[in-house]
């Protein structure tokens, strides 16, 4: 059995003394991929945002076995993506930049939005995020994520806000990410994607005030 | 009517023939409006930046005195600031009244709070999945500050034209702080007051036309920062 990449034990979140999230007990193996569904504002979002380390929780444990620097490994995809105001190329590879890896960029650039779903890559290096469809911004985030070769990628409703082209293409690309064995965690509703993917499916509370201790164990039955 | 008429024709042979007073005061104009947007932009950027971006102890009363500030009666910017660099005032020795970098001083003063509460508002006004991104792509501290920046480049451009066109149509400070001397501290507003006052018409004419032409490339400016940061 695989080590757990994240192992969370009583993890609480709360905004404005509001309890949006409550964990008795979560774990995520490496190279695994989980599919969170559940009503909104179950703290599927939350949740991900946690496990993305862009917040600390109010409460509890969270664990990543991963690495020194688990900010650097995991990359989210947001619900509503943001692109910088820049080129799609410099979108694609900023956070490669970041990481000071400049070599093969525009190997890098192509091989991502190919992986994303772009057919012909260049034709979208020089727009703006201005100039893209919400489809083509959601796909460009996904590569400007794929880029990092992220050890997991963490995917809220990915397939929410784009047309059923777009979908196909996102659900063919985190297809391939867990055949390359990245970890995946995606929140979503969306049915296609669901039956797309034959992965666990974690079940969040339909209300955490009401279901104070919602079912997350790592035995749940896959899928 | 006439003089009207006699007014707008001399104040083109002013300008065609390059009158030297007319041109020293749009020479006074434009270099203590340019050390004065040095400074404050040197100044008020960084400080407009720590105000949007971080979190310290303080920060709500530097942010209230500062957009307090916005609203400095400029006479009264002119008042303190003779105080201090007049002869008898702590900064008397370096001589700077009635001089362009004395001007230039007030000006800065006037245009620092304009720079450091409106980029802070830009900053503050920028989407919050801007930082997100940039941290789920792995940047670190400093590298989230800059990026943050340069996502409110055309919002911060903004700033900087508006603070421009604030200082160069200023009289107060120029007029107490410059003196208003001939070919040296006399810009392009408080000749105009000056001239008007003595009943010349033309040369205040034709520096409003020049002042109203660069206000209009400061609008230029304002619409194309407005167009990009819409983009």
């Amino acid at each position: 059995m695989s080590a757990n990449l994240y192992e969370a034990r009583n993890l609480v979140q709360r905004y404005n003394g509001r309890e949006a999230l409550n964990v008795p007990h979560l774990a995520i193996e490496q190279g695994e991929a989980v599919f969170l569904t559940g009503p909104n504002g179950c703290g599927k979002s939350t949740l991900l945002r946690l496990l993305a380390f862009l917040e600390r929780p109010a409460a509890g444990v969270l664990r990543y076995a991963g690495g020194a620097d688990g900010r650097k490994e995991a990359t989210l995809l947001l619900q509503d993506p943001y692109l910088l105001h820049m080129s799609v190329f410099n979108n694609v590879v900023l956070g490669l930049k970041f990481r000071n890896q400049t070599a093969n960029l525009r190997q890098t650039f192509e091989c991502s939005m190919q992986a994303a779903g772009f057919d012909e890559p260049w034709k979208f290096a020089d727009r703006g995020p201005y100039e893209l469809s919400g489809g083509e911004r959601q796909r460009v985030a996904l590569a400007s994520r794929l880029a990092l070769r992220p050890k997991v990628l963490l995917l809220d409703e990915p397939t929410a806000n784009v047309d059923a082209a777009s979908a196909r293409a996102l659900a063919q690309a985190v297809k391939n990410c867990t055949a390359d064995g990245i970890t995946v965690v995606c929140s979503t509703h969306d049915p296609a994607l669901l039956r797309a993917i034959d992965i666990r499916e974690i079940k969040l509370g339909s209300s955490w005030d009401a279901e104070p201790a919602p079912l997350l164990c790592p035995s749940y039955p896959r899928r | 009517m006439d003089y009207l008429i006699n007014g707008f024709s001399n104040a083109f042979y002013l300008l065609t023939h390059m009158d030297a007073a007319t041109l020293s005061a749009i020479y006074a104009t434009i270099a203590s409006t340019c050390y004065a947007m040095a400074a404050a932009l040197l100044l008020g950027v960084p400080l407009g930046f720590l105000l949007g971006h971080c979190s310290f102890p303080g920060k709500r009363a530097f942010r209230l005195v500062s957009d307090t500030l916005l609203a400095f009666p400029t006479v009264l910017i002119g008042l303190l600031v003779y105080a201090f660099i007049t002869a008898r005032g702590p900064l008397g020795e370096y001589g700077l009244l009635f001089t362009l970098p004395g001007m230039a001083i007030g000006q800065a003063v006037l245009a620092l709070p304009i720079v450091i509460s409106w980029t802070a508002q830009a900053l503050e006004d920028l989407d919050p999945r801007c930082r997100e991104t940039l941290l789920t792509l792995g940047a670190n501290g400093r590298q989230l500050a800059l990026y943050a920046l340069w996502e409110c480049r055309y919002a911060v451009g903004m700033v900087c034209v508006t603070a421009f066109g604030r200082v160069i149509t200023e009289v107060g400070v120029a007029m107490m702080l410059g003196g208003n001397i001939r070919y040296s501290t006399r810009t392009m507003t408080t000749a105009i007051a000056l001239e008007t006052s003595k009943g010349d018409f033309a040369q205040g004419i034709a520096l409003g036309l020049v002042l109203l032409l660069m206000a209009f490339m400061v609008n230029l400016a304002l619409a194309f920062f407005k167009r990009r940061g819409r983009a």
